[in-house]
């Protein structure tokens, strides 16, 4: 089977800017991938790329196998937008049934299916019931729901856990992790690494729509991050921050009050400030020799001020009003 | 076309399912009845006026016009001398409605042909009816004076002329009476604006909500934003024709059973059969039917565009002004319109594809319009509805995505060119 996403050398200009410049990418079947970066980055725009909302100006998109994009596979691909609504005024059953019809599924199938996923995430009293009466969690369930319930091939998620609670959240990783199990292809945009870290077999983190990494995650991790430890405190800190301050052993230092994640210098060993740290009256309840965190290489790669810094795009003012 | 078909049932559905719907579609029959019902009521003698006739002289006028008055089905008069006071308390009786009216003359009518009517209602009818009164009692009493036989006279005045009112229209001559096809052709057009601006705005808020919930993004990811704003103006559409329909059955219901209804209020069954509606030609028909498909459908897409480039409600409304003023135009005309429908006025108005919707089916009714002008009023409208379309739809797919300030017209010349 092709590759069910492949984007080459797309180039995406607004007014003023350039959204995604010559990025390429390609999504292997069957697998978690993550596109990651700062806000501002390009993600979503790409995303648009695939479903048909947004033409490239350059460069070409294939989705599940042929040049068309996403519109034209609708009825399998599942696509859950950043920017989410529902009608208030309409049913919730009508609803699901009327989006999934919008994207080609026959309406007694769409029916029979929206029944099913209501029973199954709970909503089945709610199904008669106006979409403004349920509770901002529910309609997150039912949004999910309608992204899934034509059971498609290829599932496209922007930035798919901001806002949700924390028991949806839930449900959204272990469907992403069912659909992998079952030979689907999921592709997800974030911000957020822990998440990217926990799902995905496969990452792209791109920063001003230029592409910095493209690899599986246990190889990025291989590359990009040189020895790390992990230290918790418990407690006491004694004298830790003198030693973390000690470039012969300690290259950079990420300090979050409790914990810290050092990155070793080049020949450092570890044992000597595991003892350095006893010795300075620390009292530590955890000291873990660790691959870096994806959070850390994001940051190193991106650097910290472009996350901040790459949400407004110079020249970019007039953005809004420029999606032509 | 499986999907685009979604999207018209949904549009049709649920604005079927609004309050809003069957108010509309119940309140139209239930002004129609009331209307059967007034003119049945209207009938039975509840239209009869009570007037008194105030005699200043001496001579007796007073008795002759009650006398003369003696046949009306709508007046009921008797006749009071010009006493003291006598005017004071009629005014107070009409005050207290007890009384509609009263006249007053005296021994001066045959000669200076002067008389007043005191009344808290003018209407038409009656006073139309006085005046023949009266003109006919001061040509009798005229011609007597000169020595002419009182049965000469009567015979001279018993006979009255009707005058037939038959139209001249492509061709041919109808017998339809002026009145009625004046009425016919004013309450199509304002039906016209009514619904293409109700529906039109309809359309908008439709565009609006999508926009507003950001449920858009999930839609056009599956269709085309043409097919979107197409399934959104037919599904519309659609509902002004069930609208429609449900008022012309009701409408036919009520007269056929007319007669029923007279007898249920204890009226003569007789009078109720002069109660019909006007006939309406079929080709009337067509072309109102054509023209508001065709005005609905250029104004519905100017009306989607307006929502697609607008964030709010607030917006919205203001964005679509320019839109409402193109319509109020024809609205505006209408007086002028039926009052002289050959004009060059009426004519440019016809051609016109912003105003011909109401326009021309106006001009067709009141008969001043050839199958040949028709034609190419039908024509301009068609080419207006694709160039108008074809604006709206790119305005439209770039709109729907947007959020945040409002597009400036440069800005928008640039998502049409695009």
């Amino acid at each position: 089977m092709s590759d069910p996403v492949v984007v080459d050398h797309v180039t995406k200009r607004f007014a003023g800017h350039t959204a995604v410049d010559s990025l390429s990418l390609t999504v292997p079947s069957g697998i978690i991938y993550g596109l990651l970066g700062p806000n501002g980055a390009g993600k979503t725009t790409t995303i648009r790329m695939l479903m048909d909302i947004y033409e490239p100006d350059e460069g070409s998109v294939r989705v599940l196998g042929t040049s068309a994009g996403g519109r034209a596979h609708s009825e399998r691909i599942g696509y859950l937008p950043e920017e989410r609504g529902l009608y208030p005024k309409m049913r919730v059953l009508d609803v699901l049934v009327f989006l999934a019809e919008a994207k080609g599924v026959p309406r007694r199938s769409a029916r029979a299916k929206a029944l099913d996923w209501l029973d199954r995430l709970g909503l089945g009293d709610w199904r008669l019931r106006k979409v403004s009466e349920l509770s901002k969690g529910m309609q997150q369930k039912v949004q999910f729901i309608s992204t899934v319930l034509h059971d498609p091939d290829l599932v496209i998620l922007d930035e798919p856990f901001s806002g949700l609670d924390p028991v949806n959240s839930q449900v959204l990783q272990d469907t992403i992790v069912d659909y992998r199990r079952r030979g689907k292809t999921v592709l997800f945009s974030t911000h957020i690494m822990e998440h990217a870290e926990k799902l995905c077999d496969r990452l792209c983190i791109i920063a001003r729509g230029r592409k910095l990494i493209d690899d599986s995650l246990t190889e990025v991790k291989r590359t990009h991050g040189g020895k790390h430890v992990i230290v918790v405190f418990d407690g006491s800190q004694g004298g830790a921050q003198q030693l973390f301050g000690d470039r012969r052993l300690v290259a950079k230092v990420q300090d979050f009050g409790q914990q810290a994640e050092l990155e070793l210098a080049d020949g450092a060993d570890p044992q000597e400030i595991l003892r350095g740290l006893v010795n300075s009256g620390a009292r530590l309840s955890r000291f873990e020799l660790a691959s870096p965190s994806l959070h850390k290489i994001f940051v190193d790669l991106v650097g910290p001020e472009a996350a901040t810094a790459a949400a407004v795009p110079v020249g970019a003012t007039d953005k809004v009003s420029s999606h032509a | 076309m499986h999907k685009v078909w979604a999207i018209i049932r949904r549009e049709f559905v649920e604005r079927v399912r609004t309050r809003w719907f069957w108010v509309s579609a119940i309140l139209g029959p239930v002004l129609f009845a009331g209307i059967i019902v007034y003119q049945i009521v209207q009938s039975l003698g509840g239209g009869v006026r009570n007037i008194t006739v105030v005699d200043g002289g001496t001579l007796g006028y007073g008795k002759k016009v009650v006398e003369a008055l003696g046949a009306s089905k709508t007046i009921r008069a008797n006749a009071v001398n010009l006493v003291p006071g006598v005017l004071d308390s009629l005014k107070r009786s009409v005050e207290a409605k007890q009384l509609n009216g009263f006249l007053i003359l005296d021994d001066s009518l045959p000669s200076d042909g002067k008389a007043e009517y005191r009344a808290s209602n003018l209407s038409l009818q009656i006073i139309d009816e006085l005046q023949r009164t009266l003109n006919r009692v001061v040509e009798k009493v005229r011609l007597e004076g000169k020595g002419v036989n009182p049965t000469v006279v009567d015979w001279a005045q018993a006979l009255r002329v009707t005058l037939a009112q038959k139209k001249i229209a492509r061709g041919e001559i109808t017998t339809e009476n002026a009145g009625q096809s004046f009425a016919l052709a004013y309450v199509m057009a304002i039906l016209l604006f009514m619904a293409i601006l109700l529906y039109g705005v309809n359309v908008m808020s439709s565009v609006l909500e999508e926009k507003t919930t950001r449920i858009i993004e999930v839609l056009v990811s599956s269709l085309r934003p043409f097919q979107l704003m197409l399934g959104k103006v037919a599904g519309a559409g659609a509902v002004s024709f069930f609208q429609f329909v449900i008022w012309g059955v009701s409408a036919r219901l009520l007269v056929a059973l007319r007669v029923p209804i007279a007898r249920l209020l204890g009226a003569d069954p007789a009078s109720a059969m002069d109660i019909t509606l006007p006939h309406i030609p079929f080709a009337t028909v067509a072309v109102f039917m054509a023209f508001f498909l065709g005005g609905f459908l250029l104004y519905s897409a100017m009306f989607a565009a307006v929502g697609a480039m607008s964030s709010n409600e607030q917006e919205a409304r203001q964005a679509q002004q320019p839109v409402t003023y193109l319509l109020m135009i024809s609205y505006l005309s209408i007086i002028g319109l039926t009052n002289d429908p050959a004009s060059t006025f009426a004519r440019t108005l016809s051609m016109v594809p912003f105003t011909s919707p109401i326009a021309t089916p106006v001009r067709w009714t009141a008969g001043s319009m050839g199958m040949g002008e028709l034609a190419v009023s039908l024509a301009m409208l068609l080419i207006g509805i694709v160039a108008i379309t074809w604006v709206a739809s790119r305005i439209y797919r770039v709109g729907i995505l947007m959020t945040g300030k409002r597009p400036t017209m440069k800005e928008l010349v640039r998502w049409v060119r695009a």
